[in-house]
């Protein structure tokens, strides 16, 4: 009979889970396999998993040259000769300083050379360089999305919890908070943009801003939702008023105020693209920016599957916490 | 030490309307011995209300109370006395805290910090534990327990602090009749070592015979003290002393009051 409580075992659980996403997979591969959206508009896995690769990991050539004037160079020569091919590795080795290169493609020494008369090594040869493209992008979306929930926790916390604990201050600051709750936050941006600049300081406070309109009316609400019982009882006891709030109030209120962090640092990651969005040098935004740009689809998707994998990584983390440091909750 | 209320009144503001509707009306109530008072009236008489005037807490967004004055001490009181602590029917146990910490709670409050020193304290909640019999039940959490102990938790926290008046609400109303039983004579025995005043609220006549010195019966609409009945009997009392001759009196007596009093609301 169909129960809307009935708990799964962990194995039904995880069947359905990649049954679910085998399921999307298939289907995503069926579209693109028999061409029927076109590759322009939805890249086939098989493409988005190379682009994965590539942004994860990816190798280029680059000639890199070293100069020595020969006073700072050993090296057993008359002046005027031609220094021998089978020397160029012998003596240009060392100069690069990197266990990589084992060998050089060319070197030659320029005696005619105005700067220096002694006589100047040149030595050449590739090297291959590899980045990835994708570390950093995560990297830095990710440095942003931590200061923002800092940010957003240190002014956020104290006002959602001043107005959970004073009807007063809730009247007099929630005209002000709850209608910021609906204003489009990214119509906001173009005036943060004209007010903070193009910086690091403009794609944090618009995370911030996105974020804690939320956070602080669930704060506030995770303190009145609290029974009253708890309050008056801690106040009968003696409590002052701010430590029946502190020590009665607030502790009960905990399971909520961490679910209203959770949503905040959700709502962050669906915000990153946009905060990136505006002169991003570096990022998960700028990344699917740039993609966009080229027409790079597959990685116009790569990069929408990361960030989503991050805010579901993130997500669980502070679920698990949660609920690791107020198990009480369920139980209630 | 007393409790004394004196002319006490108190008034609501109307729902929908203009005007004050008088829910508690002139009690004069004078309480100067250790002993258990029962408050006896029909559910929604304003029992509870006249516990929260008693005890200072006053969470409503009136005046409190509307007349009258409460003396603890022989002194008028407006607020939270340290000498009168509440407990109430469901139990406002913490689940976030352990079975300890539920009951040393007052003791973290800054005013008796001050007052007790750190070693008084433990010490004090380990003998109130043991008082209740949850001495092996301290690292649990209230979800852990059941009904009855969560009650005893409670009790367990009130008395902590050796308060000279104990205000209960219903406490045992949620209980099994075998738990409760087990809770009245607990209650009886820590009354008789503490030596202390409660006022018990009740809407039971054999609860307010089998635990009362004192029973004083209200009438609804407004409440007011219809009749204050003394019983000098031997505590603890057993359910075959309710089926005595002089029990059965008293309770006749006990419900025709209370019978007059709620039957003038349909007059
Ligand atoms: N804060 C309040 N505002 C308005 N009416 C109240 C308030 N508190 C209690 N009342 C009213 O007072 C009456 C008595 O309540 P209460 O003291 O809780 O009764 P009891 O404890 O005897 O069951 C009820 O009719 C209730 O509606
Ligand atoms: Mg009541």
């Amino acid at each position: 009979m169909w129960n809307p409580y009935l708990p799964l075992s962990k194995s039904t659980k995880r069947i359905s889970t990649f049954g679910s996403l085998a399921f999307v997979l298939f289907l995503w591969s069926l579209l693109s396999g028999l061409n029927i959206i076109g590759p322009d508009k939805l890249p086939s896995p098989w493409d988005v998993g190379k682009a994965f690769a590539t942004l994860t990991w990816s190798e280029t050539d680059q000639q890199k040259t070293v100069e020595r004037s020969l006073k700072e160079v050993t090296i057993e020569i008359e002046k005027d000769a031609i220094l021998p091919a089978e020397q160029c590795n012998q003596v240009c080795v060392p100069l690069y300083d990197n266990p990589a290169i084992q060998s050089i493609e060319e070197c030659e020494i320029d005696w005619k050379d105005e700067q220096y008369p002694e006589g100047i090594l040149w030595c050449s040869t590739k090297i291959v360089e590899g980045q990835s493209l994708l570390w950093e992008a995560t990297y830095w979306s990710v440095s942003r999305v931590f200061l923002a929930t800092l940010a957003t926790l240190l002014i956020g916390l104290p006002m959602g919890i001043l107005m959970g604990a004073s009807t007063r201050i809730n009247a007099l600051l929630s005209p002000i908070v709850d209608p910021l709750r609906s204003t489009p936050v990214v119509a906001i941006l173009p005036i943060l943009v004209i007010w903070l600049g193009i910086g690091e300081v403009m794609k944090i406070a618009f995370l911030v801003l996105g974020a804690i309109v939320f956070l602080i009316p669930m704060v506030r609400d995770a303190l009145q939702a609290v029974p009253q019982t708890y309050w008056i009882s801690a106040r009968d006891l003696g409590a002052t008023e701010w430590e029946s709030v502190q020590k009665a109030v607030l502790p009960m209120a905990m399971p909520r105020i961490a679910d209203a962090i959770i949503a905040s640092v959700s709502i962050m990651w669906t915000y990153i693209t946009v905060a990136e969005y505006v002169n991003a040098e570096k990022g998960l935004g700028q990344l699917i920016q740039n993609a966009k740009r080229f027409s790079a689809m597959d990685q116009v998707f790569v990069g929408i599957i990361v960030i989503v994998a991050l805010a579901l990584v993130t997500y669980q983390l502070m679920v698990k916490l949660k609920q690791s440091l107020y198990p009480w909750e369920s139980e209630l | 030490m007393s409790i004394k209320m004196d002319n006490v009144g108190q008034s609501f503001p109307k729902p929908d309307e203009e005007g004050m509707v008088c829910i508690v009306d002139s009690i004069d109530l004078e309480i100067n011995e250790p002993s258990i008072n029962m408050l006896l009236g029909p559910s929604g008489c304003g029992k509870s209300t006249i516990l929260k005037m008693m005890g200072g807490v006053r969470p409503f967004g009136v005046a409190c109370p509307t007349a009258g004055e409460i003396f603890i001490n022989g002194e008028a009181c407006h607020g939270p006395h340290n000498d009168v602590v509440m407990v109430f029917q469901k139990y406002a146990n913490r689940p976030d805290l352990s079975i300890w910490d539920n009951v040393a709670f007052p003791l973290t409050l800054s005013l008796w910090k001050k007052r007790i020193p750190p070693q008084e304290r433990e010490e004090r909640v380990r003998e109130m534990l043991e008082a209740v019999g949850l001495a092996d039940k301290a690292a649990l959490r209230p979800s852990q327990l059941s009904g009855g102990q969560n009650q005893r938790v409670a009790l367990a926290r009130a008395l902590v602090l050796r308060p000279k008046i104990i205000l209960m609400d219903e406490p045992f109303g949620a209980l099994d009749a075998q738990t409760r039983e087990e809770m009245q004579h607990l209650l009886i025995e820590l009354q008789e070592k503490h030596n202390c005043i409660i006022v018990f609220v009740t809407h039971d006549v054999e609860e307010a015979l089998l635990l009362g010195d004192r029973v004083i019966v209200l009438s609804t609409k407004p409440a007011t003290i219809a009749e204050n009945f003394e019983i000098n009997e031997p505590k603890p009392r057993s359910s075959i002393w309710l089926g005595s001759t002089y029990a059965n009196q008293q309770r006749e007596k006990i419900l025709s009051v209370l019978h007059a009093s709620t039957s003038k609301d349909f007059q």
